[in-house]
Protein backbone atom coordinates (compact mmCIF):
# COMPACT_ATOMS: atom_id res chain seq x y z
CA UNK A 1 0.00 0.00 0.00
CA UNK A 2 2.69 2.48 1.04
CA UNK A 3 4.97 1.72 -1.90
CA UNK A 4 2.08 2.24 -4.27
CA UNK A 5 1.32 5.61 -2.70
CA UNK A 6 4.90 6.78 -3.10
CA UNK A 7 4.99 5.79 -6.76
CA UNK A 8 1.79 7.73 -7.51
CA UNK A 9 3.17 10.71 -5.59
CA UNK A 10 6.34 10.76 -7.65
CA UNK A 11 4.31 10.97 -10.84
CA UNK A 12 2.24 13.92 -9.62
CA UNK A 13 3.41 17.18 -11.21
CA UNK A 14 4.53 19.95 -8.84
CA UNK A 15 1.75 22.35 -9.86
CA UNK A 16 -0.85 19.87 -8.64
CA UNK A 17 0.72 19.82 -5.18
CA UNK A 18 0.95 23.62 -5.12
CA UNK A 19 -2.64 24.02 -6.34
CA UNK A 20 -4.00 21.47 -3.90
CA UNK A 21 -2.15 23.07 -0.99
CA UNK A 22 -3.50 26.50 -1.94
CA UNK A 23 -7.03 25.08 -2.17
CA UNK A 24 -6.72 23.48 1.25
CA UNK A 25 -5.34 26.69 2.75
CA UNK A 26 -8.12 28.68 1.09
CA UNK A 27 -10.72 26.48 2.78
CA UNK A 28 -9.01 26.20 6.16
CA UNK A 29 -7.91 29.78 6.75
CA UNK A 30 -11.43 31.20 7.38
CA UNK A 31 -12.12 28.32 9.79
CA UNK A 32 -8.96 29.14 11.73
CA UNK A 33 -10.05 32.78 11.69
CA UNK A 34 -13.41 31.82 13.18
CA UNK A 35 -11.86 29.62 15.86
CA UNK A 36 -9.48 32.42 16.81
CA UNK A 37 -12.40 34.76 17.45
CA UNK A 38 -14.32 32.40 19.70
CA UNK A 39 -14.07 33.45 23.35
CA UNK A 40 -13.56 29.96 24.73
CA UNK A 41 -13.86 30.85 28.40
CA UNK A 42 -17.35 32.31 27.98
CA UNK A 43 -18.60 29.98 25.25
CA UNK A 44 -20.93 27.98 27.47
CA UNK A 45 -22.56 31.12 28.84
CA UNK A 46 -22.91 32.63 25.36
CA UNK A 47 -24.57 29.55 23.90
CA UNK A 48 -26.92 29.00 26.84
CA UNK A 49 -28.00 32.67 27.06
CA UNK A 50 -31.58 33.63 26.12
CA UNK A 51 -31.77 34.26 22.36
CA UNK A 52 -28.85 31.94 21.52
CA UNK A 53 -30.21 28.89 23.33
CA UNK A 54 -33.71 29.51 21.96
CA UNK A 55 -32.27 29.73 18.45
CA UNK A 56 -30.34 26.48 18.93
CA UNK A 57 -33.40 24.68 20.29
CA UNK A 58 -35.56 25.95 17.41
CA UNK A 59 -32.89 25.02 14.85
CA UNK A 60 -32.59 21.53 16.25
CA UNK A 61 -36.35 20.87 16.19
CA UNK A 62 -37.08 22.44 12.80
CA UNK A 63 -34.09 20.85 11.05
CA UNK A 64 -35.03 17.39 12.32
CA UNK A 65 -38.61 17.80 11.07
CA UNK A 66 -37.38 19.23 7.76
CA UNK A 67 -35.08 16.22 7.32
CA UNK A 68 -37.97 13.86 8.04
CA UNK A 69 -40.08 15.58 5.37
CA UNK A 70 -37.14 15.41 2.98
CA UNK A 71 -36.77 11.69 3.70
CA UNK A 72 -40.45 10.79 3.37
CA UNK A 73 -40.86 12.75 0.14
CA UNK A 74 -37.34 12.33 -1.21
CA UNK A 75 -37.04 8.54 -1.05
CA UNK A 76 -39.96 7.81 -3.43
CA UNK A 77 -38.85 10.61 -5.74
CA UNK A 78 -35.29 9.28 -5.86
CA UNK A 79 -36.70 5.83 -6.57
CA UNK A 80 -38.73 7.09 -9.53
CA UNK A 81 -35.77 9.04 -10.90
CA UNK A 82 -33.37 6.13 -10.53
CA UNK A 83 -35.50 3.17 -11.55
CA UNK A 84 -38.29 4.28 -13.87
CA UNK A 85 -37.78 5.31 -17.47
CA UNK A 86 -40.16 8.01 -18.58
CA UNK A 87 -40.26 10.90 -21.00
CA UNK A 88 -38.85 14.10 -19.55
CA UNK A 89 -37.04 12.36 -16.69
CA UNK A 90 -33.94 14.52 -17.08
CA UNK A 91 -36.20 17.55 -17.07
CA UNK A 92 -37.79 16.45 -13.80
CA UNK A 93 -34.37 15.77 -12.32
CA UNK A 94 -33.20 19.27 -13.26
CA UNK A 95 -36.30 20.77 -11.61
CA UNK A 96 -35.69 18.73 -8.44
CA UNK A 97 -32.10 19.99 -8.27
CA UNK A 98 -33.18 23.62 -8.78
CA UNK A 99 -33.33 24.58 -5.06
CA UNK A 100 -29.68 23.49 -4.76
CA UNK A 101 -28.46 26.14 -7.17
CA UNK A 102 -31.20 28.72 -6.64
CA UNK A 103 -30.19 31.61 -4.35
CA UNK A 104 -31.97 30.77 -1.08
CA UNK A 105 -33.59 34.23 -0.90
CA UNK A 106 -35.20 33.54 -4.27
CA UNK A 107 -36.39 30.25 -2.83
CA UNK A 108 -37.96 32.21 0.03
CA UNK A 109 -39.69 34.57 -2.40
CA UNK A 110 -40.96 31.55 -4.33
CA UNK A 111 -42.30 29.98 -1.12
CA UNK A 112 -44.10 33.26 -0.35
CA UNK A 113 -45.59 33.08 -3.83
CA UNK A 114 -46.99 29.65 -3.02
CA UNK A 115 -47.80 29.69 0.71
CA UNK A 116 -47.96 33.39 1.64
CA UNK A 117 -51.20 34.18 3.44
CA UNK A 118 -51.91 37.47 1.69
CA UNK A 119 -50.75 36.75 -1.86
CA UNK A 120 -49.61 33.15 -2.18
CA UNK A 121 -51.13 30.63 -4.59
CA UNK A 122 -52.60 28.41 -1.86
CA UNK A 123 -51.57 30.29 1.30
CA UNK A 124 -54.84 32.20 1.60
CA UNK A 125 -56.81 28.99 1.08
CA UNK A 126 -54.74 27.14 3.71
CA UNK A 127 -55.55 29.92 6.18
CA UNK A 128 -59.26 30.18 5.36
CA UNK A 129 -59.92 26.45 5.39
CA UNK A 130 -57.49 25.13 8.00
CA UNK A 131 -56.55 28.32 9.84
CA UNK A 132 -52.96 27.47 8.92
CA UNK A 133 -50.45 30.28 8.52
CA UNK A 134 -47.01 29.08 7.46
CA UNK A 135 -45.35 32.48 7.32
CA UNK A 136 -43.95 33.66 10.67
CA UNK A 137 -44.49 30.20 12.15
CA UNK A 138 -42.03 27.44 13.12
CA UNK A 139 -43.81 25.24 10.56
CA UNK A 140 -42.83 27.80 7.92
CA UNK A 141 -39.20 27.38 9.01
CA UNK A 142 -39.57 23.61 8.53
CA UNK A 143 -41.05 24.15 5.04
CA UNK A 144 -38.23 26.52 4.03
CA UNK A 145 -35.58 24.14 5.34
CA UNK A 146 -37.19 21.09 3.71
CA UNK A 147 -37.41 22.96 0.41
CA UNK A 148 -33.65 23.48 0.25
CA UNK A 149 -32.69 20.15 1.88
CA UNK A 150 -34.85 17.82 -0.24
CA UNK A 151 -32.68 17.91 -3.39
CA UNK A 152 -29.58 16.91 -1.40
CA UNK A 153 -31.36 13.83 -0.11
CA UNK A 154 -32.78 12.95 -3.52
CA UNK A 155 -29.39 13.24 -5.15
CA UNK A 156 -27.60 11.05 -2.58
CA UNK A 157 -30.31 8.39 -2.57
CA UNK A 158 -30.71 8.34 -6.34
CA UNK A 159 -27.01 7.71 -6.91
CA UNK A 160 -27.14 5.08 -4.17
CA UNK A 161 -30.02 3.29 -5.90
CA UNK A 162 -28.21 3.38 -9.22
CA UNK A 163 -25.10 1.82 -7.71
CA UNK A 164 -27.05 -1.22 -6.41
CA UNK A 165 -26.50 -4.21 -8.65
CA UNK A 166 -30.01 -5.21 -9.86
CA UNK A 167 -28.98 -8.89 -9.72
CA UNK A 168 -29.33 -8.86 -5.93
CA UNK A 169 -32.95 -7.83 -6.18
CA UNK A 170 -33.57 -10.16 -9.12
CA UNK A 171 -32.29 -13.13 -7.19
CA UNK A 172 -34.42 -12.12 -4.22
CA UNK A 173 -37.40 -12.10 -6.56
CA UNK A 174 -36.57 -15.60 -7.82
CA UNK A 175 -36.48 -16.72 -4.18
CA UNK A 176 -40.09 -15.65 -3.99
CA UNK A 177 -39.86 -12.38 -2.06
CA UNK A 178 -42.64 -9.84 -2.73
CA UNK A 179 -41.89 -6.23 -3.75
CA UNK A 180 -42.10 -4.70 -0.27
CA UNK A 181 -40.19 -7.57 1.36
CA UNK A 182 -37.58 -7.24 -1.37
CA UNK A 183 -37.30 -3.55 -0.63
CA UNK A 184 -36.81 -3.91 3.14
CA UNK A 185 -34.63 -7.04 3.08
CA UNK A 186 -32.42 -6.28 0.08
CA UNK A 187 -32.64 -2.80 -1.40
CA UNK A 188 -32.95 -0.95 1.87
CA UNK A 189 -29.94 -2.68 3.39
CA UNK A 190 -27.79 -2.02 0.35
CA UNK A 191 -29.06 1.54 0.22
CA UNK A 192 -28.46 2.30 3.90
CA UNK A 193 -25.04 3.96 3.50
CA UNK A 194 -26.26 6.42 0.84
CA UNK A 195 -29.45 6.94 2.78
CA UNK A 196 -27.48 7.88 5.90
CA UNK A 197 -25.23 10.14 3.85
CA UNK A 198 -28.26 11.78 2.21
CA UNK A 199 -29.98 12.31 5.56
CA UNK A 200 -26.81 13.78 7.05
CA UNK A 201 -26.25 16.21 4.19
CA UNK A 202 -29.93 17.20 4.08
CA UNK A 203 -29.94 17.79 7.83
CA UNK A 204 -26.76 19.90 7.69
CA UNK A 205 -28.24 21.93 4.88
CA UNK A 206 -31.50 22.44 6.81
CA UNK A 207 -29.56 23.46 9.90
CA UNK A 208 -27.59 26.08 7.99
CA UNK A 209 -30.54 27.51 6.05
CA UNK A 210 -30.69 31.32 6.13
CA UNK A 211 -32.08 33.09 3.06
CA UNK A 212 -35.27 31.13 2.44
CA UNK A 213 -36.05 31.08 6.16
CA UNK A 214 -35.74 34.81 6.82
CA UNK A 215 -37.62 35.66 3.62
CA UNK A 216 -40.45 33.20 4.08
CA UNK A 217 -40.74 32.52 7.82
CA UNK A 218 -39.40 35.84 9.07
CA UNK A 219 -37.10 36.47 11.99
CA UNK A 220 -39.08 36.27 15.23
CA UNK A 221 -37.12 35.58 18.41
CA UNK A 222 -38.05 32.21 19.90
CA UNK A 223 -40.44 31.49 17.04
CA UNK A 224 -38.69 31.58 13.67
CA UNK A 225 -35.23 32.89 14.54
CA UNK A 226 -33.00 29.89 13.82
CA UNK A 227 -29.30 29.75 14.69
CA UNK A 228 -27.95 31.17 11.39
CA UNK A 229 -30.40 34.09 11.68
CA UNK A 230 -29.36 34.64 15.30
CA UNK A 231 -25.68 34.58 14.28
CA UNK A 232 -26.34 37.31 11.72
CA UNK A 233 -28.26 39.54 14.12
CA UNK A 234 -26.01 38.90 17.13
CA UNK A 235 -22.96 39.82 15.07
CA UNK A 236 -23.96 43.43 15.64
CA UNK A 237 -25.27 43.38 19.18
CA UNK A 238 -23.35 40.54 20.84
CA UNK A 239 -20.43 39.35 18.67
CA UNK A 240 -19.19 36.91 21.32
CA UNK A 241 -22.48 35.02 21.24
CA UNK A 242 -22.44 35.13 17.42
CA UNK A 243 -18.98 33.51 17.29
CA UNK A 244 -19.96 30.96 19.92
CA UNK A 245 -23.05 29.97 17.91
CA UNK A 246 -20.97 29.86 14.72
CA UNK A 247 -18.61 27.46 16.44
CA UNK A 248 -21.52 25.23 17.49
CA UNK A 249 -22.75 25.10 13.87
CA UNK A 250 -19.23 24.36 12.68
CA UNK A 251 -18.78 21.57 15.22
CA UNK A 252 -22.11 20.01 14.23
CA UNK A 253 -21.15 20.07 10.54
CA UNK A 254 -17.78 18.47 11.30
CA UNK A 255 -19.59 15.77 13.28
CA UNK A 256 -21.92 15.17 10.31
CA UNK A 257 -18.97 14.79 7.95
CA UNK A 258 -17.25 12.36 10.30
CA UNK A 259 -20.45 10.32 10.57
CA UNK A 260 -20.77 10.25 6.77
CA UNK A 261 -17.22 9.09 6.38
CA UNK A 262 -18.07 6.25 8.73
CA UNK A 263 -21.05 5.27 6.63
CA UNK A 264 -18.99 5.25 3.45
CA UNK A 265 -16.35 3.09 5.07
CA UNK A 266 -19.12 0.73 6.04
CA UNK A 267 -20.11 0.49 2.43
CA UNK A 268 -16.60 -0.45 1.34
CA UNK A 269 -16.15 -3.33 3.77
CA UNK B 1 -27.28 70.53 21.49
CA UNK B 2 -24.19 72.72 21.48
CA UNK B 3 -22.49 70.27 19.16
CA UNK B 4 -25.30 70.36 16.67
CA UNK B 5 -25.09 74.15 16.68
CA UNK B 6 -21.41 73.87 15.95
CA UNK B 7 -22.08 71.36 13.21
CA UNK B 8 -24.59 73.65 11.57
CA UNK B 9 -22.09 76.52 11.81
CA UNK B 10 -19.41 74.37 10.21
CA UNK B 11 -21.80 73.28 7.48
CA UNK B 12 -22.91 76.81 6.75
CA UNK B 13 -19.28 77.90 6.65
CA UNK B 14 -18.42 75.02 4.33
CA UNK B 15 -21.23 75.87 1.95
CA UNK B 16 -20.24 79.56 2.05
CA UNK B 17 -16.67 78.62 1.17
CA UNK B 18 -17.82 76.38 -1.66
CA UNK B 19 -20.07 79.18 -2.86
CA UNK B 20 -17.17 81.63 -2.79
CA UNK B 21 -14.86 79.31 -4.64
CA UNK B 22 -17.67 78.93 -7.14
CA UNK B 23 -17.65 82.66 -7.64
CA UNK B 24 -13.89 83.11 -7.85
CA UNK B 25 -13.35 80.27 -10.30
CA UNK B 26 -14.90 80.66 -13.70
CA UNK B 27 -15.97 77.02 -13.83
CA UNK B 28 -16.26 75.03 -10.61
CA UNK B 29 -17.22 71.95 -12.59
CA UNK B 30 -13.95 72.04 -14.50
CA UNK B 31 -12.14 72.10 -11.20
CA UNK B 32 -13.86 69.12 -9.65
CA UNK B 33 -13.65 67.16 -12.88
CA UNK B 34 -9.93 66.75 -12.18
CA UNK B 35 -10.88 64.05 -9.69
CA UNK B 36 -9.51 60.67 -10.66
CA UNK B 37 -9.49 57.13 -9.40
CA UNK B 38 -11.98 55.49 -7.09
CA UNK B 39 -14.51 56.57 -4.52
CA UNK B 40 -16.16 54.02 -2.26
CA UNK B 41 -19.19 55.23 -0.34
CA UNK B 42 -20.70 53.19 2.49
CA UNK B 43 -24.24 54.36 3.12
CA UNK B 44 -27.22 53.33 5.22
CA UNK B 45 -29.81 51.22 3.40
CA UNK B 46 -32.39 54.01 3.79
CA UNK B 47 -30.14 56.16 1.58
CA UNK B 48 -30.11 53.63 -1.28
CA UNK B 49 -32.24 55.59 -3.74
CA UNK B 50 -31.05 59.07 -2.82
CA UNK B 51 -27.36 58.16 -2.84
CA UNK B 52 -27.67 56.26 -6.12
CA UNK B 53 -28.87 59.50 -7.73
CA UNK B 54 -26.35 61.63 -5.83
CA UNK B 55 -23.52 59.37 -7.00
CA UNK B 56 -24.81 59.47 -10.57
CA UNK B 57 -24.93 63.26 -10.59
CA UNK B 58 -21.50 63.42 -8.97
CA UNK B 59 -20.13 61.15 -11.69
CA UNK B 60 -21.62 63.38 -14.35
CA UNK B 61 -19.27 66.20 -13.39
CA UNK B 62 -16.38 63.86 -12.53
CA UNK B 63 -16.20 61.59 -15.52
CA UNK B 64 -12.82 60.12 -14.60
CA UNK B 65 -14.11 58.82 -11.30
CA UNK B 66 -15.17 55.29 -10.46
CA UNK B 67 -17.86 55.49 -7.78
CA UNK B 68 -18.69 52.38 -5.75
CA UNK B 69 -21.73 52.32 -3.50
CA UNK B 70 -21.96 49.94 -0.58
CA UNK B 71 -25.32 49.86 1.18
CA UNK B 72 -26.10 48.10 4.44
CA UNK B 73 -27.48 48.79 7.87
CA UNK B 74 -25.35 51.50 9.52
CA UNK B 75 -24.09 49.13 12.23
CA UNK B 76 -23.05 46.54 9.62
CA UNK B 77 -21.14 49.24 7.74
CA UNK B 78 -19.37 50.31 10.94
CA UNK B 79 -18.32 46.72 11.55
CA UNK B 80 -17.06 46.44 7.97
CA UNK B 81 -15.03 49.65 8.21
CA UNK B 82 -13.62 48.71 11.61
CA UNK B 83 -12.42 45.41 10.22
CA UNK B 84 -10.60 47.24 7.45
CA UNK B 85 -12.99 47.19 4.48
CA UNK B 86 -11.82 49.93 2.10
CA UNK B 87 -14.23 52.82 2.28
CA UNK B 88 -13.73 56.54 1.66
CA UNK B 89 -16.99 57.98 2.96
CA UNK B 90 -19.50 56.77 5.50
CA UNK B 91 -23.08 58.06 5.56
CA UNK B 92 -25.05 56.80 8.53
CA UNK B 93 -28.73 56.93 9.46
CA UNK B 94 -27.74 58.20 12.90
CA UNK B 95 -24.83 59.88 14.65
CA UNK B 96 -24.25 57.09 17.17
CA UNK B 97 -22.68 54.81 14.58
CA UNK B 98 -20.40 57.59 13.33
CA UNK B 99 -19.37 58.22 16.93
CA UNK B 100 -18.38 54.55 17.11
CA UNK B 101 -16.05 55.19 14.16
CA UNK B 102 -14.70 58.31 15.91
CA UNK B 103 -14.05 56.21 19.01
CA UNK B 104 -12.20 53.56 17.00
CA UNK B 105 -10.14 56.20 15.18
CA UNK B 106 -11.65 55.49 11.75
CA UNK B 107 -13.09 59.00 11.64
CA UNK B 108 -11.02 61.93 12.89
CA UNK B 109 -13.23 64.89 11.96
CA UNK B 110 -16.60 65.88 13.39
CA UNK B 111 -19.27 64.14 11.29
CA UNK B 112 -21.67 66.49 9.51
CA UNK B 113 -25.43 66.21 9.60
CA UNK B 114 -26.68 66.34 6.00
CA UNK B 115 -30.35 65.41 6.26
CA UNK B 116 -33.09 64.38 8.63
CA UNK B 117 -35.74 61.73 8.39
CA UNK B 118 -38.79 60.69 10.37
CA UNK B 119 -40.51 57.38 10.90
CA UNK B 120 -43.81 56.29 9.38
CA UNK B 121 -46.06 53.24 9.49
CA UNK B 122 -46.26 51.13 6.33
CA UNK B 123 -49.23 48.86 5.68
CA UNK B 124 -50.39 46.79 2.72
CA UNK B 125 -52.11 48.51 -0.21
CA UNK B 126 -55.69 49.39 0.66
CA UNK B 127 -54.86 49.27 4.39
CA UNK B 128 -56.89 46.06 4.96
CA UNK B 129 -56.46 46.19 8.77
CA UNK B 130 -57.54 49.88 8.92
CA UNK B 131 -54.44 51.02 10.78
CA UNK B 132 -54.61 54.70 11.69
CA UNK B 133 -52.15 55.17 14.51
CA UNK B 134 -49.25 53.62 16.37
CA UNK B 135 -51.76 52.41 18.99
CA UNK B 136 -53.53 50.30 16.33
CA UNK B 137 -50.32 48.30 15.83
CA UNK B 138 -50.83 46.53 19.16
CA UNK B 139 -53.87 44.64 17.81
CA UNK B 140 -52.18 43.29 14.65
CA UNK B 141 -50.85 39.74 14.25
CA UNK B 142 -47.33 40.45 12.96
CA UNK B 143 -45.27 43.63 12.83
CA UNK B 144 -41.99 44.03 10.93
CA UNK B 145 -39.26 46.07 12.59
CA UNK B 146 -35.54 46.48 11.95
CA UNK B 147 -32.99 44.70 14.14
CA UNK B 148 -32.87 46.01 17.71
CA UNK B 149 -29.42 47.51 17.33
CA UNK B 150 -29.60 49.07 13.86
CA UNK B 151 -30.75 52.72 13.71
CA UNK B 152 -34.19 52.11 12.20
CA UNK B 153 -34.88 49.51 14.89
CA UNK B 154 -33.77 51.89 17.63
CA UNK B 155 -35.95 54.68 16.20
CA UNK B 156 -38.96 52.36 15.89
CA UNK B 157 -38.50 51.35 19.53
CA UNK B 158 -38.54 55.05 20.55
CA UNK B 159 -41.72 55.62 18.55
CA UNK B 160 -43.43 52.71 20.33
CA UNK B 161 -42.23 53.93 23.72
CA UNK B 162 -43.39 57.48 23.06
CA UNK B 163 -46.79 56.22 21.97
CA UNK B 164 -46.96 53.98 25.04
CA UNK B 165 -47.45 50.88 22.89
CA UNK B 166 -45.97 47.54 23.90
CA UNK B 167 -45.71 44.79 21.27
CA UNK B 168 -44.74 41.27 22.29
CA UNK B 169 -41.45 40.12 20.80
CA UNK B 170 -43.23 36.99 19.50
CA UNK B 171 -45.19 39.24 17.12
CA UNK B 172 -42.16 41.07 15.80
CA UNK B 173 -40.22 39.84 12.78
CA UNK B 174 -36.88 41.61 12.45
CA UNK B 175 -35.60 42.51 8.99
CA UNK B 176 -31.86 42.56 8.41
CA UNK B 177 -32.18 46.14 7.16
CA UNK B 178 -34.88 48.69 6.41
CA UNK B 179 -35.58 47.41 2.88
CA UNK B 180 -36.00 43.83 4.10
CA UNK B 181 -38.27 45.08 6.90
CA UNK B 182 -40.50 46.92 4.46
CA UNK B 183 -40.49 43.93 2.13
CA UNK B 184 -42.02 41.78 4.87
CA UNK B 185 -45.12 43.98 4.54
CA UNK B 186 -44.97 44.51 0.76
CA UNK B 187 -44.30 40.89 -0.22
CA UNK B 188 -44.83 38.90 2.94
CA UNK B 189 -47.47 38.48 5.58
CA UNK B 190 -46.48 41.19 8.07
CA UNK B 191 -49.42 43.53 8.73
CA UNK B 192 -47.39 46.67 9.30
CA UNK B 193 -43.87 48.02 9.67
CA UNK B 194 -42.35 51.10 11.28
CA UNK B 195 -39.69 52.36 8.88
CA UNK B 196 -38.33 55.64 7.56
CA UNK B 197 -40.81 57.93 5.87
CA UNK B 198 -38.48 58.12 2.85
CA UNK B 199 -38.64 54.34 2.42
CA UNK B 200 -42.42 54.37 2.58
CA UNK B 201 -42.46 57.07 -0.10
CA UNK B 202 -40.05 55.09 -2.27
CA UNK B 203 -42.24 51.99 -1.99
CA UNK B 204 -45.56 53.67 -2.64
CA UNK B 205 -46.39 51.15 -5.35
CA UNK B 206 -46.39 48.31 -2.82
CA UNK B 207 -47.29 49.87 0.54
CA UNK B 208 -49.37 52.69 1.99
CA UNK B 209 -47.83 55.10 4.48
CA UNK B 210 -49.45 56.37 7.65
CA UNK B 211 -47.91 59.43 9.27
CA UNK B 212 -46.86 59.33 12.89
CA UNK B 213 -47.59 62.60 14.76
CA UNK B 214 -44.45 64.52 15.70
CA UNK B 215 -45.15 64.11 19.44
CA UNK B 216 -44.62 60.36 19.01
CA UNK B 217 -42.07 60.60 16.23
CA UNK B 218 -38.29 60.89 16.20
CA UNK B 219 -35.96 63.03 14.11
CA UNK B 220 -33.36 60.75 12.62
CA UNK B 221 -30.13 62.69 12.03
CA UNK B 222 -28.15 61.49 9.03
CA UNK B 223 -24.43 62.05 9.38
CA UNK B 224 -21.57 61.88 6.90
CA UNK B 225 -17.81 61.74 7.41
CA UNK B 226 -14.63 60.87 5.51
CA UNK B 227 -12.87 57.70 6.63
CA UNK B 228 -9.37 58.16 8.07
CA UNK B 229 -6.64 56.51 6.06
CA UNK B 230 -8.72 56.31 2.89
CA UNK B 231 -6.73 56.17 -0.35
CA UNK B 232 -8.91 58.83 -1.94
CA UNK B 233 -9.27 61.67 0.57
CA UNK B 234 -9.74 64.36 -2.10
CA UNK B 235 -12.56 62.40 -3.74
CA UNK B 236 -14.15 61.80 -0.34
CA UNK B 237 -14.05 65.48 0.54
CA UNK B 238 -15.46 66.53 -2.85
CA UNK B 239 -18.34 64.08 -2.54
CA UNK B 240 -19.20 65.20 1.01
CA UNK B 241 -19.18 68.82 -0.18
CA UNK B 242 -21.49 67.81 -3.02
CA UNK B 243 -23.93 66.10 -0.61
CA UNK B 244 -23.94 69.25 1.54
CA UNK B 245 -24.35 71.58 -1.46
CA UNK B 246 -27.65 73.07 -2.61
CA UNK B 247 -27.73 70.65 -5.57
CA UNK B 248 -27.20 67.75 -3.19
CA UNK B 249 -29.94 69.00 -0.91
CA UNK B 250 -32.40 69.23 -3.81
CA UNK B 251 -31.77 65.57 -4.62
CA UNK B 252 -32.20 64.50 -0.97
CA UNK B 253 -35.36 66.57 -0.72
CA UNK B 254 -36.84 64.90 -3.77
CA UNK B 255 -36.65 61.59 -1.87
CA UNK B 256 -38.50 62.99 1.13
CA UNK B 257 -35.59 63.87 3.41
CA UNK B 258 -35.91 66.92 5.60
CA UNK B 259 -33.58 69.88 5.94
CA UNK B 260 -30.65 69.14 8.22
Amino acid sequence: MSTKKRRVGAETPAFVWVGASCALLFLLLPLVGLLKRVAWSGIFGSVTSGPASEALRLSLITSVFATMIALVLGLPLAWVLARIEFRGRSMVRALVMLPMVLPPVVGGVALLGAYGKSNGLIGGWLFDVFGLQLTFSPLGVVIAEAFVALPFLVMAVESGLRSIDPRFEESAATMGLGPSERFWKVTFRLLAPSLIAGVAVAWARALGEFGATITFAGNIEGRTQTTPLAVYLLLESDPEAAYALSFVLLAVCVAVLVAMRGSWMGRRS
Amino acid sequence: MKRFGLMIAVTVLASLVSLMTGITHASPIAEVSKLQGDLTISAATSLTDAFTVLAKQFRKVNKGLKVHLNFGSSSTLVAQIQSGAPSDVMASADLTNLEKLVASGNVVVTPKVFARNTMAIAVKLGNPKSVRSVTDLASLSFIALCGKTVPCGVYAASVLTRAGVVIAETKVTRGIDVKATLSAVANGDADAAIVYKTDVLAAKKTVVGIDIPSAQNVKAMYGIAPIQGSKNPANAKAFIDFVLSEQGWQILKSFGFERR
